[in-house]
């Protein structure tokens, strides 16, 4: 079976991870710009993660027949910092044509601040000027559920978006309505100890159906794995699933979403 | 649709040994000098014992009330 995760930090995994995803039948992955695990010194340093996951990291991955899209942007957490958040989004439209550009993302919230809500609506404006697709990081923990509510009414009220060209990613049992409801597609996350479990994502996956959702593993420096998509695969197939309904949610439904940009080259299995 | 009996039996052990382990770290948590007056006052072990209530009830969205419970539900900031 051919499976695609559709966030994947691959700047942070080694290179058996990318052999490990291609024995596992992984043929195409998309990466979104994220926190490094520190704050960067200037946006230069941007520029050149920028250039990591537009030049190196599609080289890479094609070594092991995958496919490698990315997101670009300033995430939430350095969001904080206004001025550098700026300087960041001047330079972004730089990149946008490249070929394995699929939008802006992970662009979102992290701890809720005016300052954060800010440079998000900063970058939404972005996408809506360039017509890019969005993926969108919906807080942690005790921050999601509002962090949510906030983003998807800011998206909701510019009338430029269109909701089946955003992704809300990282939706557990009490937000995934707001993002299914309003028209967005859903993203499940597989990350144990801050977000949801293979068992826990075969059961949203069951309770809400298979469209407009699908699942990755998020996998970066922290404890995680590209296993943790695959995992919920099996859980779900475990269950009694067929593998055309799988398919469905852990190939196709990805092929549908990021498909609305050119750029995207594989299409869904009928 | 899987039977119900199916499904317990299926998960049973495993919900077994996060029960423990549960009760394990509280127990950690307890034998710690100033442990037992810890868990009683800490505002997230109340949030915890206020989830655990949850499981007990009889009803079919036990996960999201749980979340919900661990959720910040304050409004969000004002605008400039």
């Amino acid at each position: 079976m051919k499976h695609i995760d559709p966030h994947i930090h691959c700047i942070s995994r080694t290179t058996d991870d990318y052999l490990f995803m291609q024995r596992c039948g992984v043929v195409a992955v998309t990466e979104p710009a994220f926190w490094a695990g520190f704050d960067r010194s200037s946006a230069a340093s941007f520029y050149d993660y920028f250039r990591h996951l537009t030049d190196c990291e599609p080289a890479r991955a094609a070594k092991f027949g995958i496919q490698h899209y990315s997101w670009l942007c300033v995430n939430a957490k350095e969001a904080e910092n206004v001025d550098l958040s700026r300087q960041v989004l001047k330079i972004i439209p730089e990149f946008l044509d490249r070929p394995t550009v699929l939008g802006l993302g992970e662009i979102g919230l992290n701890k809720n601040t005016i300052n954060e809500i800010t440079i998000f609506e900063e970058h939404v404006d972005l996408a809506a000027r360039t017509n890019q697709l969005i993926l969108v990081h919906t807080p942690h923990l005790d921050d999601k559920h509002k962090g949510t509510s906030i983003i998807t009414s800011i998206l909701k009220n510019d009338k430029r978006i269109k909701p089946e060209r955003v992704l809300i990613d990282h939706c557990e049992e009490h937000t995934i309505r707001m993002a299914r409801e309003n028209g967005f597609w859903a993203g499940l996350t597989i990350y144990h100890i801050s977000k949801c479990t293979p068992q826990r994502g075969a059961d949203i996956l069951e309770k809400y159906g298979p469209e407009r959702i699908m699942v990755n593993s998020a996998a970066d420096w922290g404890e995680s794995s590209p296993s943790s998509m695959i995992d919920t695969c099996l859980e779900y197939m475990r269950r009694g699933h067929s593998e055309a309904e799988a398919t469905e949610i852990f190939f196709n439904n990805p092929c549908r979403f990021f498909g609305q940009s050119p750029k995207w080259r594989l299409r869904p299995i009928e | 649709m899987q039977q119900a009996k199916t499904v317990l039996d299926r998960g049973f052990l495993e919900m077994r040994w996060r029960c423990l382990s549960l009760a394990a770290d509280l127990d950690r948590v307890a034998r710690c000098p100033g442990g037992q007056e810890l868990l009683e006052s800490d505002a997230r072990v109340q949030k915890l014992r206020k989830a655990i209530g949850v499981l007990l009830e009889p009803c079919e969205n036990r996960a999201e009330r749980v979340e919900l419970i661990f959720s910040d539900m304050t409004p969000p900031p004002a605008r400039r």
